[in-house]
């Protein structure tokens, strides 16, 4: 038997898993804080949920059950907290505001922190439209990063309508499909390709082409707004507008960029879209949105708003940042050699918090000493008719 | 900020380094070196990573480089997610299907049902036949493609050329091009925000001189 785990899969060691937990009850406290209910989704569903989410089948775990049924490991936890708010919420006021931390399974290449099972968190702001809930996502997104200790955080917002605004006199879905992929990827020179062999007018040509241009800080929608006749388009720059007023309140806009050229999946949001990053890391660290139409496929049409950050990916920055904590020493070791006192000791350690082994090995003091080392704790008690504290590591 | 372009010697990066000092990107030490693989150019604002071309996707996809140069079929093959800026122009060449002259066929369709088909490019030549709804079944080859047919290891072969001499030196003869390609310059997506006008300046420097 070879003793490895299959590709896409990994172990968290102590040091890493308690540093993980950490990081997570961390973040689990800043979303309470901002009154977001964490909820706990089952690792497998039927296949048919998140069917209607944003899902790559190809990239789904699926299995058949007992009866036939097809079932999928954790895609994502979107799509089954909107079944759960069509269902089991669907009485409770709204707007509500959701939490989750959990880890997904998605059978795809291998990339930077997302292996094929990785650990996701997130919000959803399910049931308003109001930009002040675009603008409440965005702001925590940015909370939560500058205090996790990232540092030069930055968050780009969009806004997908301004494309189908623009796109509105294009009759043509696969040249649409073109030039959306072009402009998901920054492929410039697809871009030119594509839009130079359409029928559409010249303007429309010209801004297609600006699009990747479109971005910085607030004077971009005004650019915006001026290069645009369409209705469509200019009303997604009204919105953004207000949502960046917003911002400008919550004190967080030198940390905002407007992007007018992130399209991202056009299928799944509908208004605002966000991604955050920062300089140095060559992947994004946080993506989100408006996704309005979600919720109709189960029935119940509820506008919602949020975001996903891996937590792997999370980790990579504060450690390339050289912000991952340094393995401290702690915890002590009890040798026993007065059995009743020694647990008497460790009673009243545990319940101030400190962290206890009681030697079950009758190791000597010698050997003690070397154990209690190799495992980085701070101190041996040699706990006998008297205690004896042998300090280990200094502070 | 230092721009770090991930780059692979030879031929093609004679054409880049011409590109740069035209438009006024002076880079001496990256024709003087020959075997440091980090070479900077204090005076551009550049540091160059020698690379393979295959791995130049991958560099920049990580963000180990800001920016790269590849040609645009290695960039096809590689199918990373990097943005794609400049179409430089140079190293023109087609990735073609081959085949031995004495096979007699002229169109891809007339491969045989269990034909096989070597290549370095496995992945565009998959999509290629796939497309076709031709069945064939691919082997992945490192260099000497031209070899499959001459030692009986496949039918056909999927590889680029420039004139075409090669293969007719080794008997083959071309029944389809697939694609035409191009060196490009591509940049990783966060670099395209966080050095946004380091980067643009320079494709706006090129494009002025190309």
């Amino acid at each position: 038997m070879e003793l490895k785990t299959p590709r896409g899969v990994k172990d968290f060691l102590p040091v890493e898993a308690r540093w993980k937990t950490e990081l997570e009850s961390e973040i689990r406290r800043i979303f309470r804080t901002w009154g977001f209910q964490e909820i706990i989704t089952p690792t497998f569903e039927f296949f048919e949920i998140f069917e209607q989410g944003s899902i790559n089948a190809r990239e789904a775990y699926r299995f058949v059950g007992r009866d036939g049924e097809l079932l999928t490991l954790r895609y994502d936890l979107t799509t089954p907290i909107a079944r759960m708010v069509a269902s089991r919420l669907k009485d409770q006021p709204k707007p509500l505001r959701l939490a989750y931390l959990a880890n997904v399974f998605r059978y795809d290449d291998v990339q930077v922190g997302f292996q094929r099972e990785f650990y996701q968190s997130g919000v959803e702001l399910i049931g308003s439209a109001n930009p002040a809930t675009d603008a409440e996502i965005i702001a925590l997104a940015i909370t939560l990063f500058n205090t996790m200790g990232v540092k030069d955080f930055r968050l780009d917002i969009g806004q997908v309508e301004f494309f189908h605004g623009i796109m509105e006199d294009c009759q043509c879905q696969k040249t649409k499909k073109l030039i959306w992929k072009a402009l998901l990827r920054n492929d410039l020179v697809g871009l030119r390709d594509v839009v130079n062999s359409t029928e559409l007018n010249e303007s429309t040509k010209k801004l297609l082409l600006d699009l990747p241009q479109l971005r910085g800080q607030a004077e971009v929608l005004d650019e915006a707004y001026c290069k645009t006749e369409n209705h469509r388009a200019r009303q997604a720059i009204l919105n953004l507008k207000q949502v960046y007023q917003l911002l400008v309140d919550y004190g967080v806009t030198d940390q905002v960029y407007i992007d007018l050229g992130m399209v991202k999946s056009l299928e799944y949001y509908t208004g605002v879209v966000l991604e955050g990053y920062v300089p140095d890391i060559g992947f994004t660290l946080i993506s989100g949105g408006r996704y309005d139409n979600l919720s109709s496929r189960f029935g119940n049409q509820l506008p919602a708003v949020g975001f996903a950050l891996g937590l792997e990916r999370l980790m990579l920055v504060l450690e390339q940042q050289g912000l991952k904590p340094a393995n401290k020493a702690q915890g002590i070791l009890v040798l026993p050699h007065d059995w009743v006192k020694a647990l008497q000791y460790a009673k009243e350690q545990r319940q101030a918090g400190i962290q206890v082994e009681i030697d079950t090995e009758e190791l000597t003091v010698e050997q003690a000493k070397k154990y209690a080392a190799a495992k980085n704790m701070k101190a041996l008690v040699v706990a006998g008719e008297k205690l004896e504290i042998i300090e280990l590591a200094e502070d | 900020m230092v721009l770090s372009i991930a780059v692979s010697k030879g031929r093609l990066l004679d054409s880049f380094i011409e590109i740069l000092e035209k438009a006024k990107y002076p880079c001496d030490n990256l024709k003087k070196e020959t075997r440091k693989l980090v070479i900077e150019s204090k005076e551009a604002g550049l540091r160059f990573i020698l690379a393979k071309p295959a791995d130049v996707p991958t560099y920049v996809e990580y963000g180990a480089a800001d920016l790269g140069v590849v040609g645009k079929d290695t960039l096809m093959e590689a199918d990373k997610n990097v943005a794609e800026l400049v179409d430089l122009g140079y190293g023109r060449c087609q990735l073609v299907v081959a085949i031995p002259k004495a096979l007699g066929i002229t169109n891809v369709t007339d491969l045989d049902f269990n034909s096989r088909v070597a290549s370095k490019y496995p992945r565009i030549t998959l999509e290629f036949f796939n497309k076709k709804g031709i069945q064939v079944e691919i082997i992945p080859l490192n260099g000497s493609i031209e070899l499959g047919p001459i030692i009986g290891l496949s039918e056909a072969i999927v590889d680029i050329t420039e004139t075409g001499r090669t293969l007719v030196e080794n008997g083959l003869v071309v029944i389809d091009t697939i694609m035409e390609s191009t060196s490009r310059l591509i940049a990783n997506q966060v670099s395209l925000k966080t050095k946004r006008q380091e980067v643009f300046d320079l494709v706006k420097a090129i494009e002025g001189v190309i």
